[in-house]
Formats: structure tokens, C-alpha cells, sequence
């Protein structure tokens, strides 16, 4: 017993001074090169050996059309491959922010939502492109806005660029929900108001038997179930947060976040099909190509595969399938806001410095207009006023005017370091409501709760 | 006839000193108590630096607010992780999540297992290829397992509802009503592992002596008295062995309900090992995904202690 008594004690002696060698591990800094190689130094130093560009997002089409974009740049720049890779969607963040926890990337460029850019910088993980971008890049050709979400942190408070703040990145694919729904059963019109949207769906859900009326975005993971909310939030003139007084709580659940909220669960979800409660990008698609629903939310960078006949039973071709689908930014109801998706393009911290000018070369490159034509033939929806007006973008797809319509009316979630945090209550709260596990003003209540604890917790912002 | 009874030698002949040859004698210095050491130092050089290097390094950590992206450092903050971790009402609530997934997925596996393993074992012929077929399920990747059954329980699309619906039951929400979706996870994780018990079970009961049988065969004693007096009792031993591991693996499920219902509906499927990742990763509060890990293996260690305590008695009873 004695002898025990000893090896427990020697243990746990050696536990405690592992614990406090562990403990006084901290490496204290980071970046790495990264310090040392700012964005304006690292511009002039391209190397001519041979190098991967590596980029990391999400696997979706506009993955494989940058990649298929890296080829034009490598006839500008021969040593040159750019790679994409890619992780589910589920896994995007964590992908990234691990390896910026481990102070060195596999990756170049990491493409970031726009509302993970306070993360990354925060920890520091991504390079300030402030004198890059006042160098080397055409501001005015942006939409403010765009600047601001993909690109500037702390986000000003009005969501419009300000030309102190400093910039972390730029544009690379502009997003908002397209509204898609059947013209051979509901009419060429859009409905005008949201009202009138859901009315329209429950008739043509009423009048087909066998489909039902609406297909949106409704899962607990990612930004699903949460960008839903935000839209409806919006369009009945709620505000996520009060940014100037750091409050959620009775910002968000006030009176028209409670009606956002009843109008969803209880006018949207009764149209939706069954079991639609953990439905995402690929599950909204698959049900409107396969004639399951009468109106459809979907980002338009995602829609691609919707006018494919391989993967539609609407028709056998692509004009067939155009006969009975139409697309149009989302109807207004109080406000006419419209949902800010698409990410930035960014450069990691922990790359050499040759690398980091290569990025940066990549992104003064991506920048131009040739560039963005192709990317926005490619599939990839561009940010640069001149483009997103240009007849080439505007009749490249039949939606892509949903987005040049929408850029005057995007809005987007909170840009914070604890934004993850926040998401992960948010999707999961509106995903309770919707899915009925909890009742839609409890859910909204405890959402507001638990965001302002995470805020409050949160200090320095 | 040779003379066995000689006398014998008044003094001892001189001990023949045992000399090492000239190699041997360059690793003299290996005792066998050296050597024993150097034979195991590798392994446990690796054990070491892979696990128990790893488990100071977190159980220090779990006393900071450090966050592993985050460019601030850490400071010490004593047990303010533990306090928070066991106060948390999203901790309570997903600890009985994880404790309903676990009784509920072990007891019907347990059932199940050994079920099959006792018609097995009655059945001579196809024993070996029916064990065989039996322990498939249990080979795969629980990622593979998890999609292939979210695909087959999809409301929508899945080849389970339709035919459901083709028998004129309905669709049914599996993955996406909130007691359903638990269930599912019961079901599926208790398809995957049950071949996992019937292993153990058919183990156990092949290895009962057989003239048990034919002692009771002669005092003409029912199957029931004989499954209930000799069979069970001599399995059970081993039965609560597969239990106890069964259970520390469901303890610690995360890929199915990071695959079948990411958690969902409404976070009513997150076990505690899915929140552990959620706190790790969502926003990067490290030192608090720490003590949060550190009071998992706190509990299944103090939980296994006792079971494996009544185990010994069981077995010396």
C-alpha cells in the first residue's frame, strides 16, 4: 500500500510539473515570415521557380471554376499552378482556422466568408492588404459594400466602406438567394411582396398535388437555418445586433424579429416538404430539379447544376427546363434587403514571403477586367461594377441579373472575431423553431440570450 | 553391476568458474534488469510522447484561457473551465442526450448480440461464414456507415421511406424529429456494433464445457433451467466486459451524429463529445475544450473503476 502510495504521489508530482512546463509553453507571437514580409514589400518579390498557388474553400462549382481560372493565369505567369483545394462545406472553417492555430497553411489563399475575416485577424493569421490594395487596385470599380464585407476590418458600422479602415482582402465571388420558381404553374410575374410569395406557393402547392410549396435553406449546420432568419429578419425591418451599443439581446427578438420569426415557422415551414428541416444547398436543388417544389431559395453561385438536364427531370434540354423555371431577386416586404453571401480572397500569413508575392500578384491579377469576364464565364459571379453590368455577365446565365439588381440591397451578418461562436447559437436556435423542438419565440429569445453572452464575454470589441 | 554405493569425495571439488566468451563480455554491464528496460524504452517512448505526454499537455491547458488561434497567449485562470463546463445547462443537456444514446444503444445491442450468438452457437453447419456475413457491418468506416444510412433514412429520397410509403405507413421524419433522430442514432450505431457483442457472446459460449450439458442432459433438466443455471452465468462474466467497452465507445460517439443530424434538430442529438468539438473549434476556446475532455475521462474512468470492481467480485464470487 505504501509502495502504491509512493508511485501516486510520484505521478502525480511529475503531472504537476509537466502541467506547469505545459503551461509556460506559450509561444507568444506568430505570423512567422509573415511580420517580417508585409504585403507591400512582399508585391515586388516574385520568383521564377516553379510553385504550387494553393487556394482552400468549399467543394462547389465555383471551386472548380477558379481552378479552371488558375489556368489563364498561368499564361501569364508560366512557373506558376494554381491549385484549389477543397473540404465539405461543413468542415470550410474549421479546415482553415486549424491550420492558422498551427501557425503554418498547406494553403496560400484562404478563402474566407465574410464574416471570418475578424476571426483571422484577430489571431492574426492573414496578411493586412492595406497598401496593397491602395497600390495596385482600382477601388471605385467595387460596390462599397463589397470592399467593406469581403474585405475591411473592424466593418464599419454602416456597412460602407471606409477609407481608413484597413483591408484584409478583396472580392472574389459575389452571392445573394436568387428566387427560382415553376412559370408554368404560378405565371411569368414574380410575386411583388414576400406575402404574396408564400400565398402564391401554398396555391400552386394546393392546385399540384404531389409538390409543395417552398424549398429554403433549414439545417442546424453552417449558415443554413441562420441566413434563412436573416433574410426574414430583414425583409420585415429587424437588425441583427445593434452595433453601436453591442446589443443582440432585445435588438434582434424585438417586434419585427418576432415576426420574421412567426412568418417562418408558422406561414413557411407548413409549405415546405416533410422532413425538409435539415435541408441545405445540394437538397434545395435536387428538389427543384426534380419538380418537388414550387418556389425555390438557393445562392446563386450554387445554381448552376438547376438548368443541367443530366440532373433535372424538368426537361431534356436547357431551354426546356427554362420553360418552367424563372428566376428573380427575392421580393420585398418591409424592407427590400437582400442576403450578402460570397467570400473574399485572402493571403495566409504563415507562407514565405515568395509565396505571399505570388498570392498578391494573383490578386492584382484577379482584379483586372479581362480577369473577371472569364471568371464570370467560368460560372463565378464577379464583384467589379464594370463587369456585373457588362452584357457578357448579364446574359452569361438567366440569373445572373438577379445579382446585379440585388448589389444595392445586400446586407450581411455580424463581421467578429466570435462570429463562429455566435453562428453556431444562431443556426442552431432558428434550426430548434424550425424544426419545432422548441417554440419560434422561445427559440428567438434564447437566441438573443446566449448571443449577448457570448458578446458581453467577449470584451474588446 | 556397477558399485552405486561409493563414498562420497570428503571435498567438494573446486566450482568450475563460468567464463563469457570474449563477445558477451563487451555487454556485461546489460544486466537483465538493463536490458528488460532498453527492450521496452522504444515502446514506451512512444507511448509517452503520443498519449501520456499529450494528456499533461492538455490537463495544463485546462487550467488557462488559452485559445489555440487566438494571438494573446494564455493566462491562468485556476478551475474556472471546470466550474463553467459543469455548470453549463447545454452540458446537463447533452450529458443526457449522451446517457439515453448509451443505455439505449448498449442495451439493445447487448440483447441483440447475444440473441444471435445463442441461435449461432446451437447451429453447426454455416456457423463459420453466417459469423462471417454477421461481422461485416462492424468493418466499416462509421463515416461510411453514417452516410450510407442518411441517404437510406432521407425523408425524401431515401429507399427506407419508400418503402414505408409503398406499404402505405407514411414517410417518416428519421433523421429530423427530435425523439426520432436519437433514435435513428440508436439504431444505426446498434447495426454497426452488435457483431461486436455476438463476437464475445459466441466466444463465451463456446467456451462452456460441454459435460455441463450432459450432467443436467441426465438429471433431465429443461433448455430454460439450462440456458438460466449454466449457460448465462458463464457468459455473463464476459458479456459485461464487451458492455463495458461498448459503452466507453458510445460514450464518446461523435461521427454518426456528425454525419446523420450534424446535432440536429435543434442541438437535440449533440452528444457531449460533438459539444467538446464545438467548443474546440467553433471560436477556438481551447483551454475550455480541455477541461471539458479532462472531466469526459474523468467519468469513464471513475464509471469503469466501478464496473470493473464488481466485475472481480462477480468473477471471485
Amino acid at each position: 500500500m505504501k509502495g502504491r502510495f509512493a508511485v501516486s504521489a510520484s505521478l502525480t508530482a511529475m503531472a504537476a510539473a509537466v502541467t506547469l512546463a505545459a503551461c509556460g509553453g506559450d509561444d507568444g507571437g506568430s505570423g512567422g515570415d509573415a511580420d517580417k514580409a508585409p504585403a507591400k514589400q512582399a508585391a515586388s518579390a516574385l520568383s521564377d521557380k516553379p510553385m504550387d498557388l494553393t487556394f482552400i474553400w468549399f467543394d462547389w462549382p465555383p471551386a472548380k471554376a477558379l481552378e479552371e481560372l488558375g489556368k489563364e493565369y498561368t499564361k501569364t505567369r508560366p512557373n506558376v499552378t494554381v491549385k484549389v483545394n477543397t473540404v465539405p462545406n461543413p468542415q470550410w472553417h474549421d479546415a482553415i482556422f486549424t491550420q492558422f492555430a498551427a501557425r503554418k497553411t498547406n494553403f496560400d489563399l484562404p478563402i474566407l466568408d465574410s464574416q471570418n475575416i475578424g476571426e483571422a485577424v484577430d489571431n492574426g493569421s492573414i496578411l493586412d492588404l492595406t497598401d496593397f490594395v491602395k497600390e495596385n487596385i482600382d477601388t471605385s470599380q467595387y460596390d462599397p459594400y463589397f470592399l467593406a464585407a469581403y474585405g475591411q476590418y473592424p466593418q464599419n458600422t454602416t456597412g460602407k466602406a471606409d477609407p481608413d479602415a484597413k483591408t484584409y482582402g478583396l472580392p472574389l465571388l459575389g452571392d445573394t438567394w436568387s428566387m427560382i420558381w415553376r412559370k408554368d404553374l404560378m405565371g411569368d410575374t414574380p410575386p411583388a411582396t414576400w406575402e404574396d410569395m408564400i400565398a402564391a406557393a401554398k396555391k400552386c402547392q394546393d392546385e399540384n398535388k404531389g409538390m409543395s410549396g417552398l424549398a429554403f435553406h433549414q439545417a442546424g449546420t453552417g449558415d443554413a437555418a441562420a441566413v434563412t432568419y436573416n433574410v426574414m429578419n430583414a425583409l420585415y425591418g429587424g437588425e441583427l445586433w445593434n452595433q453601436q451599443d453591442k446589443k443582440i439581446d432585445g435588438v434582434i427578438n424585438d417586434a419585427a424579429g418576432k415576426k420574421a420569426m412567426d412568418v417562418l415557422v408558422n406561414q413557411m415551414v407548413p409549405l415546405t416538404p416533410k422532413g425538409s428541416s435539415n435541408w441545405f444547398i445540394d437538397e434545395v436543388n435536387a428538389a427543384i430539379s426534380q419538380g418537388k417544389v414550387c418556389v425555390g431559395f438557393q445562392w446563386i453561385a450554387a445554381m448552376g447544376g438547376l438548368l443541367d438536364p443530366a440532373s433535372s427531370e424538368l426537361g431534356k434540354t436547357k431551354e426546356e427546363i427554362l420553360d418552367k423555371l424563372a428566376f428573380a431577386p427575392l421580393p420585398k416586404q418591409v424592407t427590400d434587403k437582400k442576403p450578402l453571401g460570397g467570400m473574399g480572397l485572402h493571403v495566409s500569413k504563415y507562407i514565405p514571403a515568395e509565396k505571399q508575392a505570388e498570392a498578391l500578384n494573383f490578386i492584382k491579377w484577379f482584379q483586372t477586367p479581362e480577369a473577371q469576364k472569364k471568371w464570370a464565364q467560368l460560372g463565378g459571379v464577379p464583384a467589379r461594377n464594370d463587369v456585373l453590368n457588362s452584357p457578357d455577365f448579364l446574359e452569361a446565365t438567366p440569373y445572373n441579373k438577379v445579382f446585379t439588381d440585388s448589389v444595392s440591397q445586400l446586407k450581411d451578418f455580424w463581421n467578429l472575431p466570435e462570429y463562429a461562436k455566435l453562428l453556431n447559437v444562431h443556426s442552431t436556435q432558428v434550426n430548434a423553431a424550425i424544426s419545432g423542438t422548441q417554440q419560434p419565440e422561445a427559440a428567438l429569445d434564447k437566441l438573443a440570450k446566449d448571443e449577448q453572452k457570448i458578446l458581453d464575454e467577449s470584451g474588446g470589441l | 553391476m556397477a558399485n552405486t554405493l561409493q563414498t562420497p569425495p570428503q571435498t567438494s571439488a573446486k566450482a568450475e568458474r563460468l567464463e563469457a566468451p570474449p563477445a558477451a563480455k563487451r555487454f556485461a554491464f546489460l544486466t537483465d534488469r538493463k536490458l528488460s528496460f532498453l527492450f521496452i524504452s522504444p515502446a514506451l517512448a512512444l507511448l509517452v510522447f503520443l498519449s501520456i505526454w499529450p494528456l499533461l499537455w492538455l490537463l495544463g491547458l485546462s487550467f488557462t484561457d488559452y485559445s489555440a488561434t487566438r494571438d494573446t497567449g494564455w493566462g491562468f485562470i485556476g478551475v474556472d473551465n471546470y466550474v463553467e463546463v459543469l455548470t453549463s445547462p447545454v452540458v446537463h443537456a447533452r450529458a443526457l442526450t449522451t446517457l439515453i444514446f448509451v443505455l439505449g444503444a448498449v442495451g439493445l445491442q447487448t440483447i441483440l448480440g447475444f440473441t444471435i450468438a445463442f441461435l449461432i452457437s446451437r447451429r453447426v453447419k454455416g456457423r463459420g461464414a453466417i459469423t462471417t456475413l454477421f461481422l461485416i457491418p462492424m468493418m466499416l468506416s462509421p463515416i461510411v456507415v453514417g452516410l450510407f444510412w442518411k441517404f437510406m433514412l432521407d425523408v425524401q429520397f431515401g429507399v427506407v421511406n419508400s418503402f414505408l410509403d409503398s406499404l402505405g405507413f407514411g414517410r417518416v421524419e428519421w433523421l429530423t424529429q427530435q425523439r426520432l433522430a436519437l433514435f435513428s442514432l440508436v439504431i444505426v450505431d446498434t447495426w454497426q456494433w452488435t457483431p461486436f457483442i455476438m463476437l464475445i457472446a459466441l466466444a463465451g459460449l463456446t467456451a462452456v464445457p460441454k459435460y455441463l450439458y450432459e450432467a443436467a442432459e441426465i438429471d433431465r433438466a429443461s433448455e430454460w433451467f439450462k440456458f438460466r443455471r449454466i449457460t448465462f452465468p458463464l457468459v455473463w462474466p464476459l458479456l459485461l466486459i464487451a458492455i463495458m467497452f461498448r459503452a466507453i465507445e458510445a460514450f464518446r460517439l461523435f461521427d454518426l451524429v456528425y454525419i446523420l443530424t450534424g446535432g440536429g434538430p435543434g442541438g437535440t442529438t449533440e452528444t457531449l463529445s460533438f459539444n467538446v468539438y464545438k467548443v474546440a473549434f467553433f471560436g477556438f476556446d481551447t483551454g475550455l475544450a480541455s477541461a471539458y475532455g479532462i472531466l469526459m475521462v474523468i467519468v469513464v474512468t471513475i464509471a469503469a473503476q466501478f464496473y470493473l470492481r464488481y466485475l472481480n467480485r462477480l468473477q471471485e464470487g
